[in-house]
């Protein structure tokens, strides 16, 4: 089909043409975004963790998944045997116990963390059995209004995803699982930047 | 008098514990949705907002679908247009032959369904991998979904694990627990997603100012569909439009706080060009949307966002399963997509509706699926689908109705009816109207009469 004609036939058919809405909304407001954040995280079925200004992130993952053997990350700083940015091909990264990596904003409202796609495999943000995601804990807003006037994406990449929680279904009788085919388990580490 | 709707319920509802727990899932589905509702103080006004927006994106659809091509072109995403079903799988098996690709993983997709893309493609020798939990149970299965959000939702969980025993996905025999059934289809799952060619994803929503495609899901398949593939197929409707991000903030809150009564999906993707080394295309398909646009009556189902919302709630649905629809999405918005794709066909299934409205009251765009269903029911006779037996009824009660001294009379014996024997009220043949019925008792005198004695007080 020709988008020409397309286009023709749809203006053609419409009859009538509405004006867009002003849409500015009065959406909710937290009074402690960053508690409503770690509540909602939680409550589905997320961690968070506060990190104090000047720790070890390292030793906080180690603290946090003692059992990991292979971590895959580009954020400077961080102890990894991976990194989404040299692997050959994004399948290299199976079997990767836990992913680092930066959240660029959350969400008070759905627990929602921003993570725009700054490695070259973005794969590491799903494919790994755990993820930790640093964001910073004054990068919190109260509602998807806000985040969406505020988020970025990487002009390389493109490509951004906002992710709340652990990958989870209740295909099955709507009995809850975590761990669908992404991340079983995520925590926040809210940083004092 | 019974419609296809009804003929097909009566044959389900024959299990009756299965139709209950059916009921009571879906029930607890629509509970959890006012729960996260009454969350928002502003959640009135968002879905006014949504109806609006989308309004006025279909009825400027053109505008903005050159303006969404444009800017997924103009970073290398190549955009195709299908006018139909049949166009739709020629151009997706275009791709995937031209890649030589002979194993495609995809994410969920109505879409697909509506093009019955599936079978088109294994036919030709492709192999397709549903990876939604539900969709791959139902694909294996070999059977349809019966819920455009929770397909397999109706299947008990002791089905799950024979099934998955019988295809090798599950080893320990009688393990019927949710949990492990999961991981176990997380890894079966997992080695598809490794040697897979390609990946196909569905769209929930384009946004044209930034020539985003925004896919939501819960597991993650999306994400992982398109991670490591080097070719992305996305499936996407014309109506699945909106102008900008404010927009999107708008349909974001509402589409998993109506579908499954969570704050948000898991994942919110957003896809603005190929991954690096991959290739990206967007077919967009048209399949008599284009049509509905000039139907001044049912323009507005074109504002649905498939959040399911209506199934839910609809006590028709519940108590009935999405199979007892002749149309491939079942519930109150099935009903009105199948009349506008084919009202000779579909027609049987205006009956399943109580006209409660409670679906009204639900949808977070205002389509109004009940209210359109009352009104494709005037429709009936024009169309040619109306049952003889009541259109002689009415016919008969238009006469009655406007003959006050007819109906006068009618009502002086009607008491009559009260001693006449079961079996002539009870037989179908004889009173079509007893299914299902009660036949009531009539007053020995009417409210007429006994006003005009003086006996009301």
């Amino acid at each position: 089909m020709k988008k020409e004609q397309l286009f023709a036939k749809l203006r053609a058919n419409t009859h009538v043409q509405f004006d867009m809405p002003d849409i500015q909304m009065d959406a909710i407001q937290y009074e402690d975004t960053l508690k409503q954040f770690e509540t909602i995280t939680q409550s589905v079925g997320g961690k968070v963790l506060e990190v104090e200004k000047g720790a070890d992130l390292n030793a906080l993952i180690k603290k946090s998944y003692p059992d990991a053997k292979i971590i895959a990350s580009n954020v400077p700083g961080i102890l990894a045997q991976r990194n989404p940015d040299t692997v050959a091909e994004a399948q290299e990264l199976n079997g990767t116990d836990v992913g680092v990596v930066r959240g660029g904003l959350g969400v008070a409202e759905n627990a929602c963390v921003w993570i725009p796609q700054t490695m070259k495999e973005k794969a590491v943000c799903f494919i790994s059995e755990n993820l930790v995601i640093l964001l910073n804990k004054r990068d919190i807003v109260n509602n998807m209004h806000e985040a969406y006037k505020r988020i970025e994406m990487d002009p390389k990449y493109n490509f951004g995803t906002f992710i709340s929680g652990p990958s989870k279904t209740a295909d099955i009788e709507q009995a809850l699982v975590m761990g669908a085919q992404a991340a079983r388990d995520v925590t926040v580490f809210l940083l004092d930047e | 008098m019974s419609t296809s709707h009804s003929k097909k319920s009566k044959e389900i509802l024959k299990d009756f514990g299965k139709i209950t727990r059916h009921d009571q899932t879906f029930w607890s589905v629509r509970v959890k949705r006012d729960i996260v509702a009454k969350q928002l103080p502003e959640w009135e006004a968002l879905r006014q907002k949504a109806s609006e927006i989308k309004r006025h994106t279909i009825s400027h659809l053109a505008d903005y679908l050159e303006e969404f091509s444009k800017n997924l072109e103009s970073r290398g995403v190549i955009v195709h247009w299908a006018k139909d079903a049949q166009e739709f799988n020629e151009i997706v098996y275009g791709i995937l032959e031209s890649h030589k690709v002979s194993k495609m993983v995809k994410s969920k997709s109505m879409l697909t369904e509506e093009c019955e893309m599936n079978k088109y493609l294994m036919e030709r020798g492709i192999d397709v991998v549903e990876t939604d939990l539900g969709e791959r149970i139902i694909q294996l299965l070999n059977a349809k979904p019966a819920h455009i959000v929770m397909p397999a939702i109706h299947i008990t969980r002791e089905e799950v694990g024979k099934l998955f025993e019988e295809k090798g996905i599950s080893k320990e025999i009688g393990n019927y627990d949710p949990t492990y059934l999961t991981r176990c289809a997380r890894h079966h799952l997992r080695d598809q997603f490794m040697d897979a060619q390609a990946g196909l994803t569905g769209c929930n929503f384009g946004v044209a100012k930034t020539g985003d495609i925004v896919v939501c899901t819960n597991e993650g398949n999306a994400d992982m569909t398109t991670s490591m593939p080097k070719l992305h197929i996305v499936a996407m409707g014309l109506e699945k439009l909106i102008p900008d991000y404010d927009s999107l903030a708008v349909f974001q809150r509402l589409l998993s706080r109506c579908g499954t009564g969570q704050p948000t999906t898991t994942f919110t993707s957003h896809f603005r060009q190929a991954r690096p080394g991959a290739e990206m295309h967007v077919v967009l398909l048209d399949n008599g949307r284009s049509d509905i646009i000039a139907n001044q009556e049912h323009w507005e189902t074109l504002k649905c966002i498939r959040c399911g919302a209506c199934m839910n709630t609809c006590p028709v649905y519940r108590r009935s399963t999405g199979y007892s629809y002749s149309y491939f999405i079942p519930g109150p918005i099935g009903v009105n997509l199948g009349m506008l794709h084919d009202e000779k066909k579909h027609s049987g299934n205006v009956s399943a509706c109580s006209l409660c409205l409670s679906c009204d009251f639900v949808c977070p765009v205002h389509v109004n699926p009940g209210s359109q269903i009352y009104s494709w029911r005037q429709q009936l006779d024009k169309i040619g689908t109306a049952n003889p037996v009541k259109k002689f009824m009415s016919r008969g009660m238009k006469v009655l109705y406007e003959h006050y001294p007819l109906y006068d009379t009618g009502l002086k014996f009607a008491p009559l009816i009260n001693k006449l024997p079961w079996a002539i009220v009870g037989n179908p043949k004889l009173n079509p109207w007893c299914v299902g019925h009660d036949t009531p008792k009539f007053a020995k005198e009417s409210f007429h009469e006994l006003w005009k004695k003086g006996k009301v007080k």
